[in-house]
């Protein structure tokens, strides 16, 4: 009886066996302008030669499970022989849904977990529920945290007290990665290149290159210096396929600062796009999203819960999800959340070594627990009871 | 003489539009939705001829054999997409929240910020203090102002 573990996310799926490592896979469909019959799933990726205009068919909207036949081939592919190679009548899995997910996508999980894939049982369960098990599972003698998961769709701030969440002070940012690399390949378009339609080239842009600044305003002056004095410019080289394979930054020692370049490389200059794109989680407001940045947010949640509980809130806050990557993103929320904190609270913020895989690694620890059988309904469960037997023991 | 600078500032003001408030919201929730795209250029498969899977059969003892099975493959694949495709919007309106108590997906939403705006120049991305008298949008400097204008200023209605 093994259990799979998949923290199914917008943009990657999280997936492994709980006595295994965990794999990263993108969860779409891609198709490529070269190859024109074949539609790409999940890791097939690394087939395409030429991720050039590479068109995305993701199965979620806005961070929810909308088009389930999408949803449907990547899991047969990661269900099936090339991947995973699950016997289903011999397998649990564990299965993260976002926040406040709709009745009508969680009855149709169910019904496809159960009746078209035959799993033996199923848990459902949010993301950052399993990361508060795996931080608690450290820290033994803490009774709170409140966990950041910043992904692709959404940021969710959200306190959990003995292991259960708290629905009052779930928080929801709608700026995430997407958002992020969409701002930042209009801004480039504009300024120097096309770039609309090159969504993997540019993604990979923002996670070279892009960074936290720890002082928004002397960043910015000092990325309005000219020549060498300017410490914020890069150069990027892009990819063109044939002689560069992967894009790259230009080490400061060989970069150009007047002139152009001779050879026949495209290059981006970027300046104060490195980190006034990821200043948006921070102020979505930069660019006209009416809504609280991540520090002022969690400072919110927390006034939200009862006091005796807010320093040990304090205390612990856990980053979770991608956006977490960008050099200087800790250092920042610290400093932020410790200057708009009462002085007499402790404000401790962490940072795990691989933010992405934090939520599956709790889902490990939790398929290893005794308490897992409870935690789940079985296929037999759900053929008497229904929907309702699932609605009864899953927190979403 | 060094060469005459073109003046960016002195137009005809009968010649410029100035657009209403309520219209540059529009414009600007307009580029808050185009970024929640997955995609800016077309599907590449989208024109492809659909390739002709079935000939018209003639020959009657395989017709019935077809049919079953050709039924039978349809009402699986159409089951679900006609079920389960439905976009966000619908499903959020379904789910009727308006009328549940509790905290929802709606409440859960971030509230404005508490501290100010901050504006940024259209063009470079550096702090803006201007405004453009006819669209609203922000620059910093006079030379950005001269490259709103010839790019973007008014180029496209909403």
């Amino acid at each position: 009886m093994s259990t799979l573990v998949l923290d199914n996310g917008a943009c990657f799926a999280k997936i492994g066996y709980s006595h295994e490592k965990v794999s990263v896979i993108p969860n779409c469909q891609f198709r490529s302008k070269t190859s024109r019959l074949k539609t790409f799933t999940a890791n097939q990726l690394d087939e395409i030669k030429d991720p050039s205009g590479l068109f995305f068919i993701l199965p979620f909207q806005k961070g929810y499970l909308v088009n389930w036949d999408v949803q449907r081939k990547v899991w047969d592919h990661l269900f099936g022989k090339d991947m995973f190679k699950v016997d289903f009548a011999d397998t649990n899995i564990v299965i993260t849904e976002p926040y406040f997910n709709f009745s009508s996508i969680q009855d149709t999980m169910n019904e496809i977990l159960f009746e078209e894939y035959q799993f033996q049982s199923a848990l459902r369960i949010n993301a950052g529920s399993l990361s508060a098990h795996r931080y608690f599972h450290e820290n033994n003698s803490e009774l709170c945290c409140i966990v950041v998961d910043s992904g692709f769709s959404f940021t969710h701030i959200v306190p959990y007290c003995r292991g259960r969440k708290m629905k009052e002070g779930i928080c929801r940012i709608n700026v995430g990665g997407k958002l992020l690399s969409n701002h930042l390949k209009e801004i480039i378009s504009y300024r120097q290149l096309h770039v609309m339609d090159e969504t993997y080239v540019i993604n990979q842009v923002k996670e070279d290159v892009c960074y936290v600044s720890q002082n928004f305003y002397k960043d910015m002056e000092i990325a309005q210096l000219k020549g060498e004095d300017n410490t914020v410019m890069r150069d990027y080289v892009l990819p063109d396929f044939s002689s560069i394979k992967k894009g790259f930054c230009k080490p400061r020692e060989e970069m150009n600062f007047t002139g152009k370049y001779k050879t026949g490389e495209q290059i981006l200059r970027l300046t104060n796009e490195r980190f006034a794109v990821p200043e948006m989680l921070f102020h979505p407001s930069d660019i006209g999203i009416q809504e609280m940045g991540i520090p002022e947010a969690l400072v919110n949640s927390i006034n939200n819960m009862p006091e005796e509980m807010q320093p040990h809130f304090y205390k612990n806050i856990v980053l979770t999800g991608g956006n977490t990557l960008f050099p200087g993103f800790r250092d920042r929320v610290y400093k932020e959340v410790r200057a708009l904190a009462p002085v007499e609270y402790q404000v401790s913020v962490v940072l795990p070594q691989n933010p992405i895989c934090y939520p599956w690694e709790g889902g490990k620890l939790l398929a290893e627990n005794p308490d897992f059988e409870e935690m789940v309904v079985t296929r037999e469960d759900y053929e008497e009871n229904g929907h309702y037997v699932c609605e009864e023991k899953f927190d979403i | 003489m060094a060469e005459k600078k073109i003046a960016v500032r002195s137009q005809d003001p009968n010649q410029r539009r100035v657009l209403d408030s309520a219209t540059r919201q529009r414009r600007l929730t307009r580029q808050l939705d185009a970024l929640e795209k997955d995609n800016f250029q077309d599907d590449p498969h989208a024109s492809l001829p659909q390739l002709v899977k079935r000939l018209p059969q003639f020959d009657e003892s395989n017709e019935s054999g077809n049919e079953s099975s050709k039924r039978r493959k349809k009402t699986r694949g159409d089951h679900f997409k006609q079920r389960f495709r439905k976009n966000f919007q619908t499903l959020l309106e379904e789910e009727d929240l308006s009328v549940s108590e509790g905290p929802n997906y709606l409440t859960a939403c971030a509230e404005p910020s508490k501290f100010p705006q901050r504006h940024f120049c259209a063009v470079c991305g550096f702090p803006s203090n201007y405004t453009c008298v006819s669209c609203g949008a922000r620059y910093c400097c006079v030379r950005c102002l001269g490259t709103h204008h010839e790019t973007r200023c008014l180029k496209w209605t909403v």
